[in-house]
């Protein structure tokens, strides 16, 4: 018996596979919608991820995340390996109570950053990372002798 | 008390003839006690010149205008953060202290306080 196919029909199920394996509830829309209810109720339990927006202009590379309510110390921001990962600690006061979860993300930096100048800024529950791009990754333009 | 509502997923596209104007509901959560509520609501993106309050009848409208603070020049790579403005428009079941009413807003959050008025708070009545 033969366990992989090669005719090209079967191509389409594998990149569906695929497709699958990447947004694994993509497919599902009542247990997507249910665990996206699960993530409102109890956040940080499912799917809590930090949202991110990414720019760039001539000089410097911007990633902003959303994270309304959170303070400044409890952000931490860390460049690994080439990748750079944002938590945020969110506290919510519910009457007495108060309870907190975090949210995290990590984003790949491209490559020509540099890393010694990246800084960030917390306005209006917008955390902004600017990361310059070294001297070499700008633009340059070569005259012509 | 304590509700949690208004997923973020569902946009509020107000479209009338001619002008679309696209809103969406943020993220909210009330709590109350004997004395007042308290609304707290997510308005990321949105400075303090740009939230707009209206209490009408028992309507509370809060509207948050998100500030495009992307400047000329900056190609978009990725987006994810939605650009429109909110909105959100509560029912008051309860009378409230118009007067009284103080808005707050901290990193992205705005904070209500309603306090109930004389009438709607809860009564110990003595036994005679």
């Amino acid at each position: 018996m033969k366990l992989i196919r090669t005719n090209p029909f079967s191509l389409n199920r594998v990149s569906d596979f695929d497709e699958w394996f990447r947004h694994p509830l993509a497919g599902l829309p009542s247990l997507s919608s249910f665990i996206n209810n699960l993530g409102e109720v109890f956040p940080g339990v499912a799917g809590d991820k930090l949202a991110v927006d990414v720019h760039e202009d001539k000089d410097n590379y911007f990633a902003s995340f959303e994270v309304p309510g959170v303070k400044k110390e409890d952000v931490k921001i860390e460049l690994n390996n080439s990748m750079l990962t944002v938590s945020a600690e969110k506290r919510e006061k519910d009457g007495e109570k108060e309870s907190s979860y975090s949210l995290t993300r990590s984003v790949s930096v491209p490559e020509g950053v540099n890393a010694e100048a990246i800084a960030a800024k917390l306005e209006d529950g917008i955390l902004t990372v600017t990361l310059p791009k070294q001297e070499r990754s700008k633009p340059r333009t070569i005259a012509l002798n | 008390m304590n509700t949690t509502c208004s997923p973020r997923t569902n946009n509020n596209t107000a479209a009338t003839s001619g002008v679309t104007e696209s809103l969406r509901k943020p993220l909210y959560n009330v709590n109350g006690n004997a004395e007042a509520y308290e609304v707290r609501v997510e308005l990321p993106g949105v400075p303090k010149s740009g939230v707009k309050l209206d209490l009408e009848e028992n309507i509370l409208t809060i509207r948050g205008e998100r500030s495009t603070n992307v400047p000329e020049g900056m190609k978009a790579l990725h987006r994810e953060l939605s650009p429109l403005s909110y909105l959100l428009r509560l029912r008051l079941n309860t009378p409230v202290n118009e007067d009284q009413m103080t808005a707050k807003l901290e990193d992205g959050v705005l904070t209500l306080r309603l306090p109930l008025k004389e009438v709607a708070k809860p009564r110990q009545i003595p036994v005679l």
